[in-house]
C-alpha cells in the first residue's frame, strides 16, 4: 500500500498530508487521555499496537503473483478507534520511510490516510455497527479488522487513480486498474491477518477482560460469557 | 475440546489454506515474480503517465538500503519490535492472572 516517494505529485502530497495532521494531533491529544486515565491501556496498545508493526513488516505472497502485507491494524482500532491508530502507523510508516524506502516522507501524507486512518475507520465502524447486536463478539472483530486491512488499499487504489487519471476513462478506470493491483492481491491476505488477530483477541479476552470492559470494547456480557466459554 | 480450541485449529487451517494457494500460484503462473504490489504499482503508473519509471524522482531525498539484505535485516528488526512488544505485555497479563 506504500506510494513509494516522489510517485505522487507535491498538489496530492499536500493534500494528503492535510488530511493526516488533524487526525494525527487529535490522536496524539485521545492517546494521552486514554493513557493517563487507565494505567492497565499501555499494555494493550503495546499488543495492538506491536501486531502492527509485526503484521506490516511481513510481505506476502499472493494468488495475483505479487507480495503485499497486512496492516494488522483492526485489534487498536477496535481497541482505541482510528484516531490513535493512526498515530501508531504513522510511527510504522515513518521508519519504513527513513529506513527501508518503503513509502517515502512526501507520500507519508497519503500513506498514513489510507493505512492509519482510512481502513482502522472502516473497520472501527462495522465494529460499531455489530457491537450491540447479537452478532458473536469474533465476528465482529473478524469483519472489522478484514475490512480495516483491505480498504487500506482500495484508498490506496483511490489515491493513485485521483493523481493519475486515465487518458481514457478517467479517474473512474484508473481506480480499477489500481484496485486490480491493490486490493485484490490483498483478498486472501485480509482473511489470514483477520483468523490471526480474532485468535489473538482471545487470548485477551482470557487474560485480561477487565480492560475490554473498561474501556467498554465490548459490553461486560459478551466478554464474561466469551471468557467462561473459552 | 474442538470448542476449545476452534479459534487455533482455524488459524492453522487459514494458514495450510494460504501455503497451498501459494504453492499452486508459484506452480500454475510460470512468470509470477512475487514482486511487491507497490513496485507493481509504480510500473502502472509508468505505465498510465508514459513516462519511464527511472524519471520519477524522490521529491525528498531518502536513503535506499544499499542491497535486499539489509532491507530485509530492518524489517526484521520491525517485526521483532512488535514481537517484544507483544510478548513482553502478554507475559505481563499472564503474571498478574497468576498472581491472582
Amino acid at each position: 500500500m506504500h506510494i513509494m516517494e516522489g510517485f505522487l505529485p507535491v498538489f496530492w502530497c499536500v493534500v494528503w498530508w492535510l488530511v493526516a495532521l488533524p487526525c494525527l494531533a487529535f490522536g496524539v491529544y485521545q492517546l494521552k487521555r486514554v493513557l493517563a486515565a487507565d494505567r492497565e491501556a499501555l499494555p494493550l496498545l503495546g499488543v495492538t499496537g506491536g501486531f502492527i508493526f509485526i503484521l506490516s513488516s511481513l510481505k506476502l505472497p499472493s494468488v495475483t503473483g505479487s507480495c503485499s502485507h497486512p496492516t494488522g491494524t483492526g485489534l487498536s482500532a477496535i481497541s482505541f478507534g482510528p484516531w490513535i491508530t493512526a498515530v501508531v502507523s504513522a510511527i510504522v510508516l515513518l521508519f519504513q520511510a527513513l529506513f527501508l524506502a518503503h513509502g517515502g516522507l512526501s507520500t507519508m501524507g497519503a500513506n498514513t490516510v489510507s493505512m492509519g486512518i482510512a481502513g482502522p475507520l472502516i473497520g472501527w465502524g462495522i465494529y460499531r455497527a455489530l457491537r450491540d447486536t447479537r452478532v458473536s463478539m469474533y465476528v465482529t472483530v473478524f469483519l472489522a479488522c478484514a475490512f480495516a486491512d483491505l480498504f487500506t488499499y482500495v484508498v490506496t487504489s483511490l489515491e493513485l487513480a485521483l493523481a493519475y487519471p486515465a487518458l481514457v476513462g478517467g479517474v473512474g478506470s484508473s481506480f480499477v486498474v489500481f484496485m486490480g493491483i491493490f486490493a485484490i492481491t490483498q483478498v486472501p491476505l485480509a482473511i489470514l491477518e483477520s483468523v490471526v488477530l480474532v485468535l489473538v483477541f482471545k487470548y485477551i479476552v482470557q487474560l485480561r477482560p477487565g480492560i475490554l470492559i473498561r474501556l467498554k470494547v465490548f459490553s461486560e456480557g459478551k466478554i464474561l460469557a466469551a471468557g467462561r466459554d473459552a | 475440546m474442538l470448542r476449545r480450541y476452534r479459534f487455533e485449529i482455524l488459524a492453522i487451517i487459514a494458514i495450510l489454506v494460504f501455503c497451498a494457494l501459494f504453492l499452486y500460484t508459484s506452480s500454475k503462473m510460470g512468470n509470477a515474480e512475487f514482486a511487491g504490489s507497490d513496485t507493481v504499482g509504480s510500473s502502472q503508473i509508468a505505465k498510465i503517465t508514459g513516462i519511464p519509471e527511472e524519471q520519477f524522482h524522490p521529491l525528498i531525498g531518502q536513503w535506499v538500503p544499499p542491497s535486499g539484505e539489509i532491507e530485509s535485516a530492518l524489517f526484521a528488526l520491525q517485526a521483532a519490535v512488535g514481537g517484544i512488544c507483544v510478548g513482553w505485555f502478554f507475559g505481563y497479563w499472564k503474571g498478574l492472572k497468576e498472581k491472582g
